[in-house]
């Protein structure tokens, strides 16, 4: 096994709430190769965004906490690091774009401004000027038309689109070993996603950057992703290279999931399949497998332990599931 | 920039004209003859129409309000009713470089402290200091200005009896000068002038602080590896300067209105102590001259608020 | 005034207070934790106004500030009534044997040694002034007014306000452009300004043309009424403005699309869907007015301008009251304390009420 890039171990990220402790990541263990692309999916509530928060170690802390687990970055722990040495990863090692780019961009800085800010953070030997033509050549990069007369421009001007493009700009520009993207279209338009999207396959590959995408879209995994995790409440319910999710899903929520996806050849007037149910109570996960309420398949086993993450088949398929697929 | 400009000047225009419009119906229709208060208890008829007819007060009233606005455009406010041969600027006149010391001060101190204090609370949410603060300024600004001035006047009399403290509690240095003396005389008239302004910039800031810190672009910047002190001092600091020059409008008018107390209580000889007096004694040009002095002020501030706003805010477009 | 209009348009803070205690709400996750299916407990469906009163009854400083609120109410109602029976009969040295329903009076006076500037004692409870009238008479009195000069500078605030700042807001056109002009020109003047000019002014002929008008009575308090005019008149265009920004939010809503393409006319539309919507808004406004409308009136009486002796105000009693401040500060404490206490309450109910109605301010 090659030298991974990151490889986070049983991390639990519990929220200290009003209304209970919400232990919104509940021992969630993956790892990350060099410039691989792993997409991670999910609905909303199953902790995928607070897994990428905890890695970039931006969880607000009244009333968020990393309680346990360890994250290793290139071999280092940090969960260990100082605020300082986190700053100075932050941006350059590890970078991360947001899912709402209206609200994302400051608005009283042009974007070449934002973009070279980012620039003359990590790399102070650079000058002004050459940190502003670093911001223009991504502005470029990312095909942004009239890049040099628009990074003047503040966020206002620019559309959705053009916005996250920007971001990734920002996000990209200290090349990055991981870049992790937080539902990057979800609030763009259909088209405009997938222009995005090839954007970002494009520069993940050109500079060898490692990607970790999350969605609830398993249509945008199976285009850029390499690998897929799929979380439910609070952890990691299947692990496996794409082609495997789609066509050999093991646990019963992937293949809910997949089943509950409207596809272009069904018949007319054919009603969409949901899963039943509804997501768990994170304040009081039980000690059964948290998927047992919903699942077509559950026997008694389900509803005692808690099922963690085993080989399926052959090759790199996994699943938390006592009775896979 | 220039279109905009223009644009507020020429409203600025005509709230000046209804301004003096206002004051010059109130004015015209305000009970009493003046002619009769000059004259005094015995006059012909043919004195009272030389007179009426000197002051120009047998004119119709538009003849009589394009007078006043073109006496006004030469910054010539005519004569005092009370003190027959003194022109009203030559009243007003010592009495102006008071008030703008009192006022400006004032302002100062309510943004220079109040935003600060506002910032920090923010920074420390609810800690001890957020928490004291949040119930110190709430209490300073529900109570009003002039409750305020009398309990500090109680309070330097009472530390002047027992403590010997000895302070004046009332009355003005020389305008414009610092000694030891003024500052004596200055200080606390100019603190609880402020203190409501400072009140209110301090909550103003604390919540635009909180509001701004919890925006997803505070997000990204500490995803760019911004630190902390960036963060607050760049990312938020612009912004919350939106809301702050806003208020600022809004505080001279309050200041303009709280120079009337201030100056009551601690006998100070500006512009509201005159306008006070000129009112007891209804002497109409005096309080016409102070009266659009005042919401000229205030029209004046507000349209600085307004530019600074374009000016700090790229979103607003100035066309 | 157009860039004020872009912001006050989500009621930011003009002359309200901000925020009390907004806590930062952090990057949280967004998971709502559901109950599980069977598990639920069924809530009673409750209307937002329900959940609004149940938030305030839990804002502690708000309830006790409509304590304290209600209590000056019934002090100064029954207060005067119940006092002028207490006590047995006096032998004043000046005015031979007296009753408390005279000398616990507001306008009683007696001037000798043992009658002025006394400290509270079983005869007067909050002690006497510097003409020997008992204060707490007067206190009450002065209380009655400020409520009385508030109740009726709201109702005009309330209906012109609304009246104005919806059709301002609904139709826009000339009748918004007017409202602008002329909040334009009531920020010019600043309120009290305008107040103080024409108490000044017109002040002498009120006092001897609207005695004449019952209840208001030759008691010095023929000004009141023109303040209160004149008071209304300087707070109804903020009110307007408010309800015109959130209009103008409303009427963009799609519920409002719904109801007029259903056939509901704009009168309709009006007053079953966009009056009912602005009922926190107008609360709240008022209450912070009321509050800014007692502070007004006791500034127009310290200034000499409002109610005139022999009538009582809080305002007068301060202004009577500082010019002993050095040898009987009792005299201006206790007025002092009294507006303190009682803008104060206002302020925090304001307060109160708005976190109430706004769910997102708090936890």
């Amino acid at each position: 096994m090659s030298a991974k890039l990151l490889e986070v171990t049983n991390l639990k990220t519990y929220f200290f709430t009003r209304s209970g402790v919400v232990k919104a990541v509940d021992d969630v263990s993956f790892a990350m190769q060099p410039g691989q692309r792993l997409g991670v999916v999910g609905e909303s509530g199953c902790g995928k965004s607070v897994t990428a928060l905890s890695v970039m170690r931006l969880i607000a802390s009244p009333p968020g906490k990393i309680v346990g687990g360890e994250i290793n970055f290139n071999g280092e722990d940090i969960l260990e690091k100082s605020q300082v040495e986190l700053t100075d990863i932050r941006g350059s090692k590890i970078s991360m774009i947001f899912q709402d780019p209206m609200t994302s961009l400051n608005p009283v800085f042009n974007v070449g401004f934002q973009i070279a800010e980012t620039v003359k953070r990590h790399r102070k030997d650079l000058s002004n000027e050459q940190a502003w033509r670093r911001a223009v050549e991504m502005l470029d990069l990312v095909r942004i038309p009239d890049a040099k007369r628009r990074a003047k421009n503040y966020p206002h001007e620019f559309s959705g689109g053009m916005r996250q493009r920007v971001m990734i700009a920002i996000a990209l520009v200290c090349n990055p070993q991981l870049l992790i993207a937080d539902e990057p279209t979800t609030a763009l338009d259909v088209t405009i996603q997938a222009q995005v999207l090839e954007l970002m396959k494009g520069l993940s590959h050109e500079f060898s950057t490692a990607l970790m995408l999350i969605t609830h879209d398993l249509g945008v995994v199976a285009g850029m992703c390499q690998h897929v995790n799929v979380m439910y409440a609070g952890h990691v319910v299947e692990s496996a290279p794409v082609q495997q999710i789609f066509e050999t899903p093991a646990h019963p929520y992937t293949v809910g999931l997949l089943q509950s996806l409207p596809r272009l050849n069904e018949r007319r007037g054919s009603k969409l399949t949901p899963i039943k149910g509804q997501p768990p109570d994170l304040t009081n996960p039980p000690a059964s497998c948290s998927y047992a309420p919903r699942c077509p398949k559950v026997q008694s086993r389900c509803r005692k332990e808690r099922p963690q993450l085993m080989r399926v088949g052959r090759g790199e398929q996994e699943a938390a599931c006592f009775y896979p697929n | 920039m220039l279109q905009f400009l223009t644009k507020r000047l020429i409203g600025l225009l005509f709230v000046i004209l209804g301004v003096t419009f206002l004051t010059f119906i109130m004015g015209y229709f305000a009970p009493g003859d003046p002619i009769v208060q000059l004259l005094g208890q015995h006059f012909s008829p043919a004195e009272y129409l030389q007179l009426k007819r000197a002051y120009g007060l047998d004119l119709p009233w538009y003849q009589q309000y394009y007078n006043f606005l073109k006496h006004l455009v030469q910054f010539d406010f005519g004569y005092s009713y009370q003190y027959k041969n003194r022109a009203v600027w030559d009243i007003l006149k010592d009495g102006v470089p008071i008030s703008a010391e009192l006022g400006l001060w004032a302002l100062l101190i309510q943004v220079l402290v109040g935003v600060p204090l506002g910032i920090l609370s923010a920074l420390k949410a609810n800690s001890w200091f957020d928490t004291t603060n949040m119930g110190v300024t709430l209490a300073i600004y529900a109570v009003p200005v002039f409750v305020l001035g009398i309990l500090v006047q109680v309070a330097i009399v009472w530390l002047d009896q027992h403590v010997g403290f000895g302070w004046p509690a009332a009355n003005w240095g020389t305008p414009w000068t610092y000694t030891w003396s003024d500052i004596q005389f200055k200080l606390f008239p100019i603190l609880v002038y402020a203190a409501t302004g400072v009140a209110y910039f301090a909550r103003l800031a604390r919540t635009s602080m909180l509001e701004a810190l919890r925006q997803d672009y505070v997000r990204t910047a500490r995803a760019k590896g911004m630190t902390e002190r960036v963060v607050v001092y760049r990312h938020t600091f612009r912004n919350i300067l939106l809301p702050i020059i806003t208020y600022l409008g809004y505080t001279i008018s309050f200041l303009v209105a709280g120079a009337f107390f201030i100056e009551l209580i601690f006998n100070i000889p500006g512009i509201a102590d005159i306008t006070l007096l000129s009112i007891q004694n209804l002497d109409y040009p005096v309080i016409q001259a102070t009266t659009i002095l005042l919401a000229v002020v205030v029209v004046l501030g507000n349209l600085l608020a307004d530019i600074l706003y374009t000016v700090v805010d790229p979103r607003i477009k100035v066309a | 005034m157009d860039i004020q209009d872009q912001s006050s348009e989500s009621a930011s803070p003009g002359v309200m207070l901000p925020d009390t205690t907004l806590a930062p709400v952090l990057l949280t996750p967004d998971a709502v934790p559901y109950a599980i299916e069977g598990d639920r407990t069924y809530k009673k469906p409750s209307s937002p106004l329900q959940d609004s009163l149940r938030r305030l009854r839990r804002d502690k400083r708000a309830m006790v500030s409509i304590g304290v609120i209600v209590s000056f109410i019934v002090l100064a109602l029954i207060g005067p009534p119940i006092y002028q029976h207490i006590g047995g009969p006096y032998h004043s040295n000046l005015n031979g044997v007296v009753g408390p329903s005279q000398y616990h009076s507001f306008s009683y006076q007696e001037l000798g040694q043992n009658t002025q500037d006394q400290l509270p004692s079983a005869h007067n409870w909050l002690g006497t002034d510097e003409i020997g009238r008992d204060i707490l008479a007067r206190l009450m009195q002065g209380l009655l007014i400020s409520l009385a000069v508030a109740v009726v500078v709201e109702v005009v605030d309330i209906v012109l306000g609304v009246l104005i700042g919806v059709l301002a807001g609904y139709y826009g056109g000339w009748i918004d452009q007017l409202l602008a002009r002329f909040t334009d020109l009531m920020f010019a003047f600043p309120g009290l300004l305008f107040v103080i000019l024409i108490a000044g002014i017109f002040g002498n002929w009120a006092d001897t043309n609207l005695s004449k008008i019952p209840l208001v009575g030759p008691n010095g308090n023929a000004r009141l009424l023109l303040v209160s005019v004149a008071l209304a008149f300087t707070t109804w265009p903020l009110m307007a403005r408010y309800v015109r920004g959130q209009t103008l939010q409303l009427k963009e809503q799609q519920f409002i699309e719904a109801a007029r393409s259903s056939g509901t006319s704009s009168w309709g539309i009006i007053t079953h869907h966009i009056i009912p919507n602005l009922f926190s808004l107008v609360i709240v406004v008022a209450t912070l007015d009321i509050s800014n409308t007692i502070i007004g009136e006791a500034g127009i009486s310290f200034l000499g301008l409002g109610v005139q002796a022999p009538g009582s105000s809080i305002g007068l009693m301060i202004f009577a009251g500082s010019h002993f401040v050095d040898t009987h500060p009792w005299e201006v404490l206790v007025p002092c304390c009294a507006l303190a206490a009682i803008v104060l309450a206002f302020s925090f109910l304001g307060d109160g009420l708005r976190d109430a109605f706004d769910p997102k301010s708090k936890d």
